[in-house]
C-alpha cells in the first residue's frame, strides 16, 4: 500500500539545500528532501551503512558544505544527490531508499509514501 | 612506554563555524588556535582540511588527521622514537612532539602530556545499606545543569586488519588488550592509565578506515544524562544512547557530530590492571551494553490543576 502525503511547497524549499520531515509523526525526521532549482530528491532517511539511523547531525543537515552531495555525520560517507548512490565512505555503493516525489502545479511537493513499510527503527 | 592516553584528537575540515559551535556546547572550551579543551587540558583541535600543518588525509578522506599521545616524561618519548625508528620514518616536531604512522595508516602524535592534575569530586550516591556518599542536606542533582568533560577518554578507528593493530599497539607501544569482540577488534590500554580502554578499533574493509567516534570522561552518569539532553536540546541529533555498555561498564551517549564521526560523552569506566585477564564475545546488541534508552521531550504527568473541593 502506497499513499500520497504533501511534504511542503516548493517555496518552502531552500534553493539549494535540504530539509527533513516527518510526515508519518515519528516524532524525528524520516523523510529528506534536497532540492537543487526546480529539481527535487527524496530520500530516506536512513544510511545504509548501520541501516537504522538517520543522516544528519543537526536537523536539516544532509548536505556538504558546498551543497554537493549528501553526507552522513555518523562516519562520513558521502550520496549523490540525484541518485543516492553512496560514492564514498563505509557504504560505498549502495544507495538510500529513493521516494517517488512529485511537484504539482500549485507547487505542493507530493511524496508517494509506502505505508507497509516505515523505514524506520520502532521508537 | 609510559603512555597516559590520548592528549588531543585532530581533525581537518570544511565548516570551521559549525564545528566551533558544535565544540563549544559539547562543553569544550575554546582557548583559539583551533584548540578546545576539557579540564584538564585534553582536546580536540581543528583546522581547516587544506591546512599544511596537517598531516596528509588517510585516502578514505577521513577528517581525523592525528592522534596524538600524551606521555609521562621525556624518557618515554626519547624509547618510542627509538622503538618506532626501527622501521618507519619518526618526525620531530618543532614543539618537540613526535609524529610517526601505525602500522595501518593512522597518523600519531606523542608528546610529554599537557594534562593538568584533576581533583574534582566523583558523582555520588547515597543507598541503603551502604554509608552515604554525598553528606546529609546535599543535594544530588541541580536542574538545568551544564556540566564538562573533564578529559579525553578514547577514540575509535575502523581498521583494515585488527589482528595487525592489535599487535602493533601490543609489541610497538606496550598497550594490553583489556576484552575483545571475536573476529571484530580489541579494547586496549596503555601502561600509563588504568582505565578498561583509551583506543578501541573495529575491524572493516579498507575503503571504511577512519574514526568510528570518539569521547571525554564526565563525572558521572548524571553528568551524561545532562550534558546529552542539552545538547538535544539544541538540536544535535542522537546516534546512540543513553545506555550502559558491558565491556567497560561505561555510561554513553554518541552523537553525530560534524567531523564525520559519532562524538560521545562516557562516564564511570571500570579500572584494570595487570591481574586482569582479557574476555571475550561475539558483537551484539546483547554484548555491547547492558540496557539502551531514547531521549524523549521533558514531560510531567500532570493534567490541569485539580479543581478546589466544592
Ligand atoms: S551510519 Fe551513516 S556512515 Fe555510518
Ligand atoms: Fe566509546
Amino acid at each position: 500500500m502506497s499513499k500520497m502525503v504533501k511534504l511542503c511547497t516548493l517555496e518552502d524549499l531552500p534553493e539549494r539545500g535540504a530539509r527533513g520531515f516527518d510526515p508519518e509523526q515519528w516524532g524525528h525526521d524520516t523523510v529528506f528532501v534536497v532540492r537543487r532549482g526546480r529539481f527535487v530528491y527524496a530520500y530516506r532517511d536512513l544510511c545504509p551503512h548501520y541501516g537504522n539511523t538517520a543522516l544528519p547531525w543537526r536537523k536539516d543537515a544532509y548536505l556538504d558544505t558546498k551543497g554537493e552531495a549528501i553526507v552522513c555525520a555518523a562516519h562520513g560517507a558521502r550520496f549523490e544527490i540525484a541518485t543516492g548512490l553512496c560514492t564514498s565512505g563505509p557504504c560505498l555503493g549502495k544507495s538510500l531508499v529513493q521516494i517517488p516525489l512529485r511537484v504539482s502545479n500549485g507547487g505542493d511537493v507530493l511524496a508517494t509514501l509506502d505505508t507497509n513499510n516505515n523505514g524506520a527503527e520502532s521508537p | 612506554m609510559n603512555i597516559i592516553g590520548p592528549d588531543a584528537l585532530l581533525f581537518g575540515i570544511d565548516d570551521i563555524d559549525a564545528a566551533t559551535q558544535y565544540l563549544t556546547d559539547y562543553g569544550l572550551e575554546p582557548i583559539g588556535n583551533g584548540r578546545f579543551e576539557a579540564l584538564d587540558g585534553t582536546a580536540v583541535i581543528i583546522a581547516p582540511k587544506d591546512d599544511p600543518s596537517l598531516p596528509a588525509p588517510l585516502e578514505t578522506g577521513s577528517m581525523l588527521r592525528k592522534t596524538l599521545y600524551g606521555v609521562a616524561d621525556q624518557a618515554t618519548l626519547d624509547a618510542i622514537a627509538d622503538e618506532l625508528g626501527r622501521d618507519r620514518e619518526v618526525k620531530r616536531l618543532q614543539d618537540g612532539s613526535l609524529e610517526a604512522t601505525d602500522d595501518v595508516g593512522f597518523v600519531l602524535g606523542f608528546q610529554v602530556t599537557v594534562r593538568r592534575p584533576l581533583s574534582l569530586p566523583a558523582e555520588a550516591i547515597n543507598a541503603p545499606g551502604a554509608p552515604p556518599q554525598r553528606p546529609v542536606n546535599e543535594i544530588g542533582v541541580e536542574g538545568g545543569a551544564q556540566p564538562r568533560p573533564r578529559t579525553l577518554s578514547h577514540v575509535v578507528y575502523f581498521v583494515p586488519d585488527a589482528a595487525r593493530t592489535e599487535a602493533f599497539y601490543a609489541e610497538r607501544l606496550g598497550f594490553a588488550t583489556s576484552d575483545r569482540f571475536t573476529g571484530v577488534g580489541s579494547f586496549m590500554r596503555p601502561v600509563g592509565t588504568q582505565d578498561h580502554h583509551t583506543l578501541f578499533f573495529i575491524q572493516t574493509p579498507p575503503h571504511m578506515q577512519g574514526c568510528e567516534h570518539f569521547t571525554f570522561h564526565m563525572g558521572g552518569p548524571t553528568e551524561v544524562m545532562q550534558a546529552g539532553n542539552h545538547m538535544v536540546s539544541k538540536g544535535y541529533q542522537s546516534f546512540w544512547g543513553p545506555g550502559r555498555h558491558l565491556f567497560g561498564s561505561n555510561w554513553f551517549w554518541y552523537f553525530k557530530s560534524p567531523f564525520g564521526c559519532n562524538m560521545e560523552y562516557d562516564a564511570d569506566m571500570d579500572l584494570h590492571d595487570e591481574q586482569w585477564t582479557a574476555r571475550e564475545a561475539f558483537l551484539s546488541a546483547d554484548t555491547t551494553q547492558a540496557f539502551l534508552l531514547q531521549p524523549r521531550e521533558k514531560w510531567a504527568p500532570m493534567g490541569p490543576p485539580p479543581k478546589a473541593a466544592e
